[in-house]
């Protein structure tokens, strides 16, 4: 299933050149598993139990955070990042995200697609992923694009800049996920040339769900009747101590042997749904509309299976009180709207609504650009619907951990969580604030000051610096 | 034809400007003991404003109400200008993609100089309140595509027809510096793409630029000597177009040319003085590596913020620090949306810019007089200034925090309503069970 990666040569990429030099030299590096690094005097936003220090200590040792709090003693011998006046936060989780990928995101030409994966495409050099450290950003939720109802596999990342293949992006233990689709983008609708193909409607849309469920249903059914014999069979030859022998091939080995049934073939697309089936793969919804919402919560609870997130909801506080219901998280925009008719009743204070109906909310950027100040997205659920400062920051941190199943590693500064930290020149909503440092895995893969002082040329003028 | 060439000269020999709604006899407005941003000046603090037909007749502090006047309590309130978006397309998109018939930026064809932005506006668009409640009093709204797009207006954004929405127009010719780029028209079907070397590419893109340039040079002197003619009395016919582009052509209104690469702002800047354009450059991404140029030939520019940056190798914050380098270098320039939707986020763009080094003042000017001033409507709007069109906005909070709220809006002397569609949905969803 791997497809090999196509590395560019890095002389036609002068930024990752550049971005490689600057970290080559970026300060305080914790790569071994004995150093031990202290971010001191900093005002902590812990997103945790212990709220926000407003003046503590962070240790970090092996990439893990092992101290937080008022009172650390900074072991002798570590290396010491001063964060006076500054605020430190978790690093920003972007639970939408395309960035990273090495061509299209869109295996546009069927109706499902779940065998195809985004990790196979990863794209390590892509410059975007040092851009959104620049924004704190530290983990993505790479999906497929939404071209299908049911389309590709996701990868869950951390943006590890400087790492040389794609997976080494990839978030260890984070569980597997799939994108879905509804509304205008699988019909396609919006989208003229091209040659029209099935579904043109919601209602195709709700019967291509439901379809591909029900063969993955009889799939699953295949699977598990063969897996329950085999497992007979090794019982019978736990007892007997004779060997077993797959299906045609058994005979002439003599009387003892049992005969092992033959195993259905195996279908890729159909291993993702039956994952899906068995709770094991994380189903991200992109949908628009509060009926479609409704329609694939039906469809779920019809096939027996749950959805994850949906993506975008932007009609979700419409049904906020099914989607909670449904135990559903929902990741949207803060206020984009009118984009496309499907869009035309999305409003700002979505985020708001839904979360005080109970369902768990985060804030996406579904683009590269966004994704740079996704902690000014927060900031706009304190302004539209009076969500909490606090609240409205885990909506782009612990929340989007949740989401994705990632939480035990990240989302929080806590003990024994991943050092994947901003550090924030003033509070991450404030109107001059602005991202002046990003740690992945407890390593500085973003230090604004080295990246200044290696500017050259016009752009060491940018500002108005020099 | 005698009446309507007439009309026609009368029309180009003043520029003609388009009459929004006046105010009457308003009922005079005070705002009383609040922080006033004058941005023209100092920042004065509990501070009283007085309004009276439509305009500001007194700031300070120590003033007398008019008799019959109406206040406003301001205490605990910030006073800024309405904000002044200088380039979207409110009121002519509607639902930008898959919705067709709500969209009316683009005219079919490359030369539409002729094309008028007032006369498509959409008083009922729901874009308009919901900018409105958050901010958006004023904006530049230009139609897009083409070479030459057409002209724009200014726009306030509250009315009841087109005419009432309408501040002034025509304000600029909108035209597209040529790059030489194919322009693909993806609702012709898939572009049909012979396979091209690169050398071949940059040979064919400059070959489409200098014939486009040649196409725009020849209708501009095409346009003047049809201007020259009608102010000589020749019998000239009539040219819609040819009469729209004798405007720009003889710099009786800018011509704000889009272009955002290095080299076609540096081309847009020589094409515009070898033509004698008043010239505005939008978008403008690398204007930061084109400061001593647009600084010599005094080039205003209409400048996003949240952007990537346009090359790879540029600086992460190339966009958000472009503003500051212009501020530096003294080169005009103001921050636009470039949108419809999203104008609310304006403030927001602004607050980028001065989170990487643009000071708060100029961020806050930069949405407000100085589009105003670039504009060419700097003596009525965008400042807080006795004689001033009173056009405000009250907030509770510094207007570049997200986390500030609008609380009331005037337009023109009178308080406008804050009700827009996403308030009442809100309103009526938030309390489903």
């Amino acid at each position: 299933m791997k497809t090999p990666t196509i590395h560019r040569p890095v002389a036609l990429r002068p930024v990752a050149l550049v971005a490689a030099l600057v970290l080559a030299s970026a300060g305080p590096r914790a790569e071994s598993q004995d150093t031990v690094t202290a971010i001191t005097n900093a005002r902590i936003m812990t997103v945790g139990q212990a709220g926000t220090i407003d003046k503590g200590t962070i240790l970090i040792k092996g990439g893990k955070i092992t101290a937080v709090g008022a009172n650390v003693t900074v072991p002798e011998g570590a290396t010491t990042i001063d964060a006076a006046g500054r605020v430190v936060t978790p690093g920003i989780i972007d639970a939408h995200s395309h960035t990273a990928v090495e061509g299209g995101v869109n295996e546009c030409t069927n109706i499902v697609t779940a065998e195809v994966r985004v990790e196979d495409a990863l794209d390590p050099r892509d410059i975007s992923i040092y851009r959104q450290l620049a924004g704190g950003v530290t983990a993505a939720n790479v999906l497929h694009g939404s071209c299908n109802s049911i389309g590709g596999q996701n990868a869950t990342i951390k943006l590890r800049w400087g790492v040389e293949s794609g997976d080494a992006l990839l978030f260890k233990g984070a569980p597997p996920g799939i994108k879905f689709a509804l509304g205008e983008n699988p019909k396609r609708s919006s989208f003229t040339g091209g040659a029209r193909r099935y579904p043109a409607t919601r209602m195709g849309v709700e019967v291509s769900i439901r379809d591909a469920f029900m063969e993955a249903k009889a799939y699953k059914k295949e699977w598990d009747a063969y897996e329950a014999a085999v497992k007979t069979i090794a019982g019978t030859r736990g007892k007997s101590g004779g060997p077993i022998h797959s299906g045609r091939s058994a005979g002439g080995l003599g009387g003892g042997a049992v005969q092992r049934p033959e195993a259905p073939r195996k279908n890729l697309q159909m291993e993702a749904l039956k994952e899906i089936l068995e709770g094991k793969r994380l189903v991200h919804a992109h949908s628009y509309r509060a009926d479609e919402i409704l329609m694939l919560i039906d469809v779920a609870n019809e096939m027996g299976f749950k959805i994850a997130t949906f993506q975008h909801v932007l009609e979700g506080y419409k049904v906020a009180t099914e989607i909670a219901k449904h135990g559903a998280g929902a990741s949207t925009f803060s206020d984009w709207w009118a984009y496309k008719m499907e869009a035309y009743d999305a409003i700002p204070h979505n985020a708001a609504i839904m979360a005080s109906h109970g369902v768990l909310v985060s804030l996406n950027s579904d683009s590269d650009e966004l994704a740079r100040r996704l902690y000014w997205e927060a900031a706009k659920a304190v302004r539209y619907g009076g969500v909490s400062e606090d609240e409205a920051f885990k909506m782009v941190t612990l929340n989007p951990a949740k989401q994705l199943g990632i939480d035990q590693w990240v989302g929080s500064i806590e003990v024994g969580k991943d050092a994947d930290l901003a550090i924030f020149r003033a509070h991450p909503f404030a109107a001059d604030t602005r991202v002046e440092m990003t740690l992945v895995d407890g390593k500085v893969m973003f230090d604004r000051s080295k990246d200044v002082a290696a500017r050259t040329g016009v752009a060491a003028t940018l500002g108005g610096a020099k | 034809m005698t009446n309507h060439r007439d009309a026609v000269l009368a029309a180009f020999v003043a520029a003609a400007t388009l009459p929004g709604v006046v105010s009457g006899a308003d009922t005079p407005l005070v705002i009383a003991g609040a922080r006033v941003v004058t941005v023209s000046g100092a920042v004065l603090d509990n501070a009283s404003i007085v309004i009276q037909n439509g305009k500001i007749t007194s700031v300070g502090s120590g003033l007398t109400a008019p008799a019959g006047a109406r206040t406003i309590d301001g205490r605990g309130k910030t006073v800024y200008p309405g904000l002044f978006d200088g380039l979207t397309t409110l009121g002519l998109a509607e639902v930008t993609q898959g919705a067709a018939g709500t969209v009316d930026t683009s005219e079919t064809g490359d030369v539409n100089p002729h094309a008028r932005a007032w006369v498509a506006f959409h008083p009922d668009s729901e874009l308009l309140p919901v900018a409105r409640a958050y901010g958006i009093t004023t904006a530049l709204s230009a139609p897009g595509g083409g070479l030459i797009s057409g002209q724009s207006a200014i726009i306030r954004t509250v009315g009841d027809t087109p005419s009432a929405l309408t501040v002034k127009g025509p304000i600029a010719m909108h035209m597209r510096y040529p790059t030489g780029a194919p322009v693909i028209d993806f609702s012709q079907g898939p572009p049909n793409q012979e396979p091209k070397t690169f050398e071949q590419r940059v040979q064919d893109r400059k070959k489409n630029q200098e014939k486009d340039l040649l196409k725009l040079k020849g209708l501009l002197e095409e346009a003047r000597a049809y201007g020259e003619g009608l102010l000589a009395g020749a019998g000239v016919k009539v040219d819609l177009p040819m009469e729209a582009l004798a405007l720009a052509a003889s710099g009786k209104i800018p011509v704000v040319m889009r272009a955002n690469a290095e080299a076609d702002i540096k081309g847009a800047i020589k094409f515009a003085s070898e033509n004698k354009l008043k010239l505005i450059i939008a978008g403008a991404a690398e204007a930061w590596r084109c400061v001593e140029d647009l600084k010599k030939s005094d080039t205003a520019v209409l400048i996003g913020v949240d952007q990537v940056p346009s090359r790879e190798g540029d600086p992460y914050d190339a966009a958000y620090a472009n503003a500051a380098t212009l501020h530096q270098a003294g080169v005009r320039f103001a921050i636009v949306t470039d949108d419809a939707s999203n104008t609310r986020n304006l403030p927001f763009e602004a607050a980028m810019a001065h989170a990487y080094g643009l000071p708060r003042e100029a961020a806050i000017r930069a949405i407000t007089l100085a589009p105003a001033e670039i504009l060419g409507v700097g003596s009525s709007l965008g400042s807080i200034e006795v004689g001033k069109t009173a056009t405000l906005i009250l907030t509770n909070g510094d207007i570049l925090d997200h986390r500030t709220n609008i609380t009331n809006v005037i337009i023109d002397g009178r308080e406008t309503s804050l009700d827009n569609k996403h308030q009442r949905l809100y309103d009526r969803y938030k309390a489903r069970p």
